[in-house]
């Protein structure tokens, strides 16, 4: 097929949800999140932030919660070895579609799609020393760009060329099973705290970077979920705004189906939603994130 | 042909209008059932009669009046007709679609097509009725506007006569010139001028002979249903905002094209909000005869006039050339319906002059963007050919060659055709549309903005799923402008192939199911290539302007939407292949127009 421009895309998203979740007690994957479920919400995030749809990569024997349209699912080889086996799938499959992934593990909550983005976005812009601590004359652009929060690395919120899998695949093949061991070996640019809240639209959206904090027990489950939905801007527009329903409202929703029933929509085929001006939906179970624009407006287009 | 099948008479009328002779044309079966009508068999009609190469405003082109096998059946929104010719603003085959009681009466007069050919030695009408066609004397009505020269013709010879006619703007040969027929324009792409050089003012026609259909009860069980169904929610929008409630919603998506495509959103677009507007400006809703959707929504300016809003008029001459003014607006409307003016070619050619304008290209220094006053004067100089309108009746393509210093590069045109109210940046499958499409910039004939709008496809990431949505809508289009039936009326189809060949079997009697429809489709998506490639289109004249290539739009959301060169070449390649054209866009096999196909 020479059409490769209209082929290959810019980043896919791969969530891992093959994890035994064993201090939570039950798979993360399935654990309610404002009306659907946690992998569902966060496989939403990455969707709406990557152009080559989300791979799912699952345990074996696993059975996964209902997922939205156009996610692909991919499995692990193998059990227990860790994330880095899901990380070689995922990677492996995402290679078919483009050149880097965002990957995450399921259980990020609050997870933003502005921290995709920047962390995608780090593939792009050079570098600087204080991101490269061990190399002071870095060597070109990375292979993965992780994110270094709160003192941490976040290896399960990171982006990886999906070139890596056959790199990944050697280091499982040596019994060598941790993130750490691939970052050795390949050109890691880290974005601190600092740098990651220097893109604007991420220090507006997640200003703590609540976007790396993730739920391992039910303590964390339940504290999390205790905190309202997203607070959204809505607008309706042409008939769906008539009878006196004009004007932006705030409301606190956190599925575009969950904010349409709040407004009095019905969202059938004839309304889709239009998201901070750009994507259009029209699946309901789309998550909603803070500080989100969302219009709604007639599908029935033309003239 | 012995028997025509139901809907036709098998047969066009082709007038001289040089000495007012005529011919019967018969159409074949296999045309009729390869093409329809409209704008299918137009085209059979361009190629057949049209010579290679004739100049658009020379006595030798044909103008084309196609009606097709609905008229005149009690389906809803059937009271359509095609006009087709040779644009004078492109260059290329355009077909233009209008409404209402002239297609019945033109259908009535016991022909599927009628066919202007020649020039009138002096302003004429040409009258057709149960006794033919014969020319009358129309300098009383030469100078006045569309609509009052309907009247007149009314007033002389009674009220059952309908007419297509031209304003002062086609007369003096502007090249975006309509053709009006009861305040609904036939309006893209200047037939108004092809009539206009033959020195015809209007056509005008009242006839008896009435429609067979094959299985009567049939047709009038499905027009019932199809009448409930044009009742729902897919009809909505248009029953009761009409297409100005795109305006502001395109405002919300960044999709509204603003100072000559500059911008994608307009900061005062809520004062042209359909939104506003009903309220404080709507006096009446109307529809065309034999439609139940009552699509059209009139306005009333401050000034008294009273003007048909939709979407393209008051994009192109409000946000495209900076004007808030509801006032103005309206008011420019109803200048283009009485000059008889294209409003997407006139806004998209007016501001490109203001743009012009505005980087010292051009020497009008009154044409700025955002003056009201300025645009009325124009659209007067435009439909008068005096001062700067001499230079923009030619439309945007042609003024840029006679301005140059690179004016080009931001003439809103594809082949020629101004652009109508969506930028391709933001809704790539429109993109493709715009650029590959017959006729030109035209989001008509194409309808991918339905792919853009669905939620299925990323709008600002053009691939070849992008392509082949717009293939689907372009196919149905096709369809729809041939059976005839009113594009609003698609949202209540949920199988619209296999539902369109079932009103299609029920009058005509033919076996035809939805995947000869969807063949047809083709067929005449290729055949209008064909035409065009005949007439001189090159590969070169599917593309869009460099505008939108080099300079992307940034998203409130963080993203960028960029359409590059590439894309859009993957895109049109893409396209290519899947149309079984090649690589050039020409098509792989021949096909002689009866319909059947040959190999090259």
């Amino acid at each position: 097929m020479p059409y490769t421009v209209c082929s290959m895309k810019e980043a896919v998203g791969v969530v891992l949800a093959g994890g035994r979740s064993s201090r939570m007690g039950t798979a993360k994957a399935g654990l309610e999140w404002h009306g659907t479920t946690l992998l569902r919400h966060v496989t939403g995030v990455v969707d709406r932030a990557v152009d080559g749809g989300v791979i799912v990569v699952r345990a074996p024997d696993q059975e996964l919660p209902e997922l939205g349209p156009a996610v692909r699912v991919c499995v692990d080889r193998q059990e227990g070895l860790g994330p880095m086996q899901g990380l070689a799938v995922g990677l492996a499959a995402a290679a078919e579609v483009a050149e880097h992934a965002f990957v995450c593990s399921t259980d990020l909550p609050f997870l933003h799609s502005a921290f995709v983005r920047a962390v995608l976005r780090g593939f792009e812009a050079g570098p600087s020393p204080s991101e490269y601590p061990e190399n002071p004359d870095p060597p070109g652009p990375p292979d993965v760009v992780l994110p270094f929060v709160r003192g941490y690395r976040q290896p399960m919120a990171a982006g990886y060329r999906t070139d890596l899998a056959s790199r990944i695949d050697a280091l499982l093949e040596a019994q060598r099973l941790r993130p750490a061991h691939l970052f050795e070996e390949c050109n890691v640019r880290q974005l601190d705290d600092a740098a990651l809240l220097a893109d604007p639209r991420l220090a507006r959206a997640d200003p703590d970077l609540d976007s790396i904090f993730n739920v391992n027990t039910p303590e964390d489950y339940r504290s999390a979920r205790s905190r309202p939905a997203p607070e959204v801007a809505v607008e309706r527009f042409g008939v769906l705004a008539t009878g006196g329903k004009r004007g932006r409202l705030s409301v606190r929703a956190a599925s575009i189906g969950a904010l349409a029933e709040q407004v009095g929509l019905s969202f059938d085929g004839h309304v889709v939603a239009a998201i901070n001006g750009d994507q259009i939906r029209g699946d309901s179970t789309m998550p909603l994130l803070a500080g989100d624009t969302v219009s709604f407006i007639s599908a029935d287009a033309g003239g | 042909m012995t028997t025509p099948p139901g809907g036709y008479f098998g047969r066009a009328l082709v007038v001289d209008v040089t000495d007012g002779s005529s011919t019967t044309l018969t159409l074949p079966e296999d045309v009729l059932r390869g093409y329809l009508g409209g704008a299918g068999l137009g085209v059979w009609l361009m190629d057949r009669l049209g010579p290679a190469g004739v100049g658009p405003l020379e006595p030798e082109a044909p103008l084309a009046y196609v009606f097709s096998p609905l008229v005149g059946t009690p389906l809803t929104t059937s009271a359509k007709f095609a006009v087709v010719g040779k644009s004078p603003l492109t260059g290329l085959l355009t077909d233009a679609l209008a409404s209402s009681h002239f297609a019945i009466a033109g259908k009535f007069t016991g022909h599927d097509a009628i066919v202007l050919t020649g020039r009138a030695e002096s302003p004429a009408h040409l009258m057709i009725d149960d006794d033919g066609p014969r020319l009358v004397n129309a300098s009383g009505d030469w100078g006045s506007s569309a609509s009052d020269a309907e009247e007149s013709i009314r007033e002389t010879y009674g009220r059952n006569w309908r007419a297509a006619s031209i304003g002062p703007a086609g007369e003096r040969a502007v090249r975006y010139a309509t053709i009006s027929h009861d305040g609904r324009h036939a309006g893209r792409g200047g037939l108004g001028a092809v009539m206009g050089s033959k020195n015809i003012k209007a056509v005008a026609v009242k006839g008896r002979r009435r429609v067979q259909m094959a299985d009567k009860d049939a047709v009038l069980a499905a027009a019932k249903d199809l009448r409930g169904r044009s009742f729902g929610p897919a009809t909505k929008k248009y029953r009761e905002l009409g297409t100005l409630s795109n305006l502001l919603a395109f405002n919300a998506i960044n999709t509204l094209p603003t100072r000559n495509f500059t911008a994608t959103t307009f900061e005062q677009a809520p004062m042209l909000s359909a939104e506003d507007l009903a309220e404080s400006r709507s006096v009446a809703k109307s529809s065309c005869a034999s439609c139940t959707i009552g699509c059209e929504h009139i306005y009333a300016s401050k000034g008294g006039n009273k003007v048909r809003v939709e979407y393209e008029n008051v994009f192109a001459l409000g946000p495209m050339c900076e004007v808030s003014d509801p006032d103005v607006v309206l008011e420019a409307s109803a200048r283009c319906d009485e000059l008889g003016l294209d409003t997407i070619s006139a806004g998209g050619t007016i501001a490109w002059a203001m743009e012009c304008v505005d980087r010292g290209l051009l020497d009008a220094t009154w044409l700025r963007f955002g003056d009201g006053s300025a645009l009325l004067r124009v659209l007067d100089e435009i439909g008068s050919r005096t001062g700067v309108g001499a230079l923009l009746a030619e439309g945007s393509r042609r003024a840029s060659e006679v301005v140059g210093q690179g004016s080009h590069a931001f003439a809103p045109h594809v082949k020629g055709m101004e652009m109508p109210g969506y930028d391709p940046r933001t809704m790539q499958s429109m993109a493709l549309g715009l650029a590959v499409n017959a006729r030109g910039a035209d989001h008509n004939r194409s309808g991918a903005y339905e792919a853009d709008l669905k939620g299925d496809l990323d709008r600002v990431n053009g691939t070849t799923e992008h392509v082949r949505a717009a293939i689907e809508t372009e196919d149905r289009a096709a369809v729809m402008d041939s059976l005839i039936l009113c594009k609003f009326l698609r949202g209540v189809f949920t199988d619209p192939f296999e539902e369109w060949a079932g009103l299609l079997a029920k009058v005509t009697g033919w076996d035809v199911d939805g995947a000869e429809l969807q063949e047809t489709a083709r067929r005449i998506v290729q055949a209008k290539r064909a035409y065009n490639l005949r007439e001189g289109w090159t590969p070169a004249d599917d593309w869009l302007p460099e505008r939108f290539l080099d300079t992307p739009v940034e998203l409130e959301s963080g993203r960028t939407a960029r359409l590059t060169s590439e894309r859009l070449r993957a895109m049109i390649d893409t396209y290519y292949a899947e149309r079984g054209l090649d690589t050039e866009g020409r098509p792989l096999r021949a096909e002689s127009f009866s319909g059947t196909e040959q190999t090259r």
